[in-house]
């Protein structure tokens, strides 16, 4: 906010606690001891070996970045759909509230491999037929399905997103409107200065945890032969002996393979944790789901 | 300065107003008494609009504000409230709470905004604590922030709903005298409250209200010492013990 | 003119209710329209293959519950592990301040027992100190990987190690997540146990419990209450994860979506078969959970803000 620039500031929230670098070692050095002796020694295979990144780096990178490229289209989307959602269920008006209370049932009962293979399976013919004609012709069957199928994850993960601002929404106090309205703010200034800031930051924690479940999820994409790291690693799997490598090694794929989600979903739930730290302001209980 | 006019209101079978009829002049201070449900954080709110009254009328400095065309924007302009509550905005330090009306609603550049919201919290008393959040404050402390904030829209007239009902005793004080200083200066007011010290020194008028009517309205002297009615001579006796 | 106006506005909420109902019902019409269309409801798909799926189901059930009661074992033990505690280093340090001015005031005993007391004592909290992280390493490495890519880690494992047992499906994804639920479940229990933890344990031992004692007839019987809602919201979960044996060839509902593949025609009794056994088990294992929460409850007493894998219902912290 412009006003608070303008002002003397306090004393900042520590962003990085001790805590934090401590785990952060802790966890560098027993990775370190892991991947440099524990494995070699007794699995007999290692993961900085060149000669089985020679092979693997072209598998990986294409993985990886496939994997990155499905993550910034579902996560977007899984907020904006999950937002949207919550506000709906705590609506008053039943239009907006019985959808949007059977859409979350619906995709939080279900679970995410067996939307994803509806989706691709069927997704196609769920989209209008002049969508499929002019925005969609470009592309062979095959991507369409796995990009539903993305979608799919996504309104999953929206569906518990949604719950999480639904409960955001209902840990704003009560009498916050009636304020904002007893100074003469129209209603959507209401939203967008006092409730909705305090919605933010109330859903920030539970949200983290969300955002690591969508980037686990897009893994199920393998299944339908999405490009990303899983299904990539998959196929390494396939010329693997054929290279050369004793069949031990299918475990350094995996193995690498766990560490990369595990790097991405640390740094986003660690991430958010300092995000929060960043807008804490006293006073703001933490939610209840 | 502020009318009302056979104000009826129902929350479906409930019947909380049954034809209330009152008018406040200019620079007086009214207080309301009365138990609890008796309807009256309802009236006040239908005076700024944030409840609709059934049936009746409601004049602002001689404007029927009660009816099609008036924005409710606007007469809560005119209008200021206090909550019981307080409800201050969470989010935002004290100073951020003053000067988010002016900013949002009236359009004053930020920095006309500051310089009147720091007057304002020196007002109440409060120019150290403009960087604070709502948590950090006491709750006389909080509730003299929200009087600045109301006050910052520069009302022709103030609500107080029940304003030091949520306070522990040793907060009160700093919150009466600050109610107090208004009402010299020539503020008209509203206030339901319970606090009979205040009503004395401070009302012109003591309306007594139960079950959504007007039962007795008078002078201090009146309603305490020679209260006509007997519903208003019980409820004064025990309130004054 | 005003008078309809104030009609409708009297009547909102019917006609609220009313809209609401049309907008749902109608876009379930739309996707039906979309999906079966003309062709009419092939209702006799439903009744000649209903068994298979009820049998794929139970197969679920089945690899769900020794998965779970699995995990359990895993997840108590972590979990439990996970509440030793040991001594941060600058109480540590003030420690052996304190003793070394003890030392200098009342010299006695021979320093060779004092330098290995010293030593053991290091080497008691370090372990504890080494098992408790290990124990949270383990749950968050569970926690931070994908359960597709665990199973691909116990698939591997049996290909490399068990090759005579590699093709039992159900084996490996039985084992894969019954050591992800127990994952879970360790940070369940540890949350159960710790809120009991503190105080109580000394309030037992002062009245003359012995250790075990303490823990079998005050920490338990509290733990319990606080840990059956999210335990049986992680049931839950674990059954929906189990449609990923799936992926290991074992023969579930999903295996027939894939194999009618080609087959377009019976799309949407497939998918309303299968959402309506999903949704059939999720919906009343949740009025189970609440039952229990209900009839376990302690006012009072409530588990704090467990890091549970999905957002489902927890109790919320109480005094």
């Amino acid at each position: 906010m412009e006003i608070a620039a303008a002002l003397p500031l306090r004393t900042p929230p520590k962003l990085v606690t001790r805590l934090t670098v401590v785990h952060l070692v802790e966890m560098i050095l027993a990775g370190s001891f892991m991947i440099f002796v524990v494995l070699p020694a007794i699995f007999r295979f290692s993961l900085v070996s060149a000669s089985f990144w020679e092979i693997y780096r072209r598998f990986y990178v294409t993985g990886l970045f496939g994997t990155f490229f499905y993550v910034a289209m579902t996560l977007p989307l899984s907020v904006v759909l999950g937002f949207l959602m919550g506000w709906a269920r705590v609506s008053r008006v039943r239009i907006f509230s019985w959808p949007s209370s059977l859409y979350v049932n619906l995709f939080r009962g279900l679970p995410p491999l067996i939307l994803v293979i509806f989706a691709s399976l069927f997704g196609t013919n769920l989209v209008p037929q002049p969508i499929l004609d002019r925005f969609l012709s470009g592309f062979r069957r095959g991507d369409i399905a796995v990009g539903l199928a993305a979608i799919a994850i996504a309104m999953h993960s929206s569906a518990y997103q949604a719950e999480i601002f639904r409960a955001g929404f209902q840990s704003v106090p009560k009498g916050q409107q009636e304020a904002a309205q007893a100074l003469g703010l129209r209603p959507w200034q209401g939203m967008r200065h006092v409730i909705l800031p305090q919605t933010f930051r109330l859903s920030l924690p539970p949200l983290g945890n969300e955002f690591a479940v969508l980037i686990k999820d897009t893994s199920i994409l393998a299944a339908i032969s999405g490009t990303e790291l899983v299904a990539k690693s998959r196929d390494l799997l396939g010329i693997l002996p054929a290279s050369g490598f004793p069949i031990v090694w299918i475990f350094a794929v995996w193995t690498v393979v766990a560490l990369t989600y595990f790097v991405l979903t640390y740094s986003v739930t660690r991430g958010l944790r300092i995000l929060e730290r960043k807008f804490h302001t006293p006073g703001l209980e933490a939610i209840s789901l | 300065m502020i009318r009302v006019e056979d104000i009826q209101k129902h929350f479906g079978a409930l019947h909380v107003l049954r034809g209330i009829t009152f008018d406040v002049q200019k620079a007086e201070a009214i207080v309301i008494i009365g138990p609890s449900g008796s309807g009256k954080s309802t009236l006040l709110r239908c005076i700024n609009l944030l409840v609709e009254p059934d049936s009746g009328k409601v004049f602002i400095d001689g404007v029927h504000v009660n009816r099609h065309g008036i924005r409710h924007e606007w007469v809560r302009q005119q209008v200021g409230m206090v909550f019981q509550s307080f409800n201050l905005f969470t989010h935002l330090t004290a100073i951020e709470n003053v000067t988010l009306g002016l900013t949002r609603v009236k359009g004053i550049p930020h920095d006309q905004a500051i310089e009147k919201a720091r007057k304002l919290l020196a007002r109440v008393g409060l120019a150290a604590k403009e960087n604070a959040y709502p948590a950090e404050l006491s709750g006389g402390q909080q509730q003299r922030v929200a009087i600045a904030r109301a006050l910052a829209m520069d009302p022709k007239a103030m609500l107080f709903d029940e304003p030091t009902s949520a306070l522990d005793p040793e907060y009160i004080r700093e919150v009466l005298d600050v109610m107090t200083v208004l009402a010299r200066e020539g503020m008209t007011m509203i206030v339901v409250t319970h606090e009979m010290g205040f009503a004395s020194n401070v009302a012109s008028r003591i309306l007594f209200m139960d079950a959504g009517k007007i039962i007795e309205e008078g002078t201090a002297e009146d309603i305490f010492q020679n209260p006509k009615e007997d519903r208003t001579r019980s409820f004064v006796s025990k309130i004054l013990r | 003119m005003a008078n309809w106006r104030k009609f409708l506005r009297d009547r909102w909420r019917y006609f609220d209710a009313a809209l609401a109902l049309a907008v749902i019902i109608g876009s379930l019409v739309y996707i039906y329209e979309l999906l079966v269309g003309s062709r009419g409801l092939d209702v006799a798909y439903i009744t000649r293959n209903y068994p298979l799926y009820l049998h794929a189901v139970f197969t679920n059930v089945y690899a769900t519950t020794i998965a779970f009661v699995v995990g359990m074992a895993l997840g108590f033990s972590v979990g439990w592990l996970r509440t030793a505690r040991s001594l941060s280093v600058a109480k540590f340090a003030a420690s052996m301040r304190v003793e070394k001015r003890e030392r200098q005031e009342a010299p006695s005993g021979s320093e060779v027992t004092r330098r290995l007391l010293v030593v053991l004592s290091l080497l008691w909290y370090g372990t504890k100190y080494v098992v408790r992280r290990v124990g949270d390493g383990f749950v968050e490495i569970i926690r931070g990987t994908p359960l597709y890519v665990q199973i691909l880690f116990a698939s591997s494992f049996f290909i490399v190690f068990l090759p005579q047992y590699a093709s039992e499906g159900i084996l490996i994804g039985i084992i894969a997540l019954a050591i992800n639920t127990g994952g879970y479940q360790a940070e369940i229990f540890r949350a159960g146990l710790q809120t009991v933890h503190s105080g109580q344990i000394e309030a037992a031992r002062a009245i003359g419990f012995s250790r075990l004692k303490a823990m079998r007839y005050v920490i338990l019987p509290q733990a319990l209450r606080l840990i059956i809602p999210p335990l049986t919201n992680e049931y839950i979960g674990l059954f929906k994860a189990s449609t990923f044996l799936f992926v290991l060839g074992v023969q579930t509902e999903i295996s027939y979506i894939a194999q009618h593949e080609g087959f377009a025609g019976d799309v949407f009794e497939i998918f309303a078969i299968v959402t309506a056994i999903f949704l059939a088990i999720t919906v009343t294992l949740s009025f189970v959970v609440q039952a229990l929460e209900r009839r376990f409850r302690i006012p009072g007493l409530g588990i704090e803000q467990v890091r549970l894998p999905r957002g489902v219902r927890t109790a919320r912290v109480v005094g």
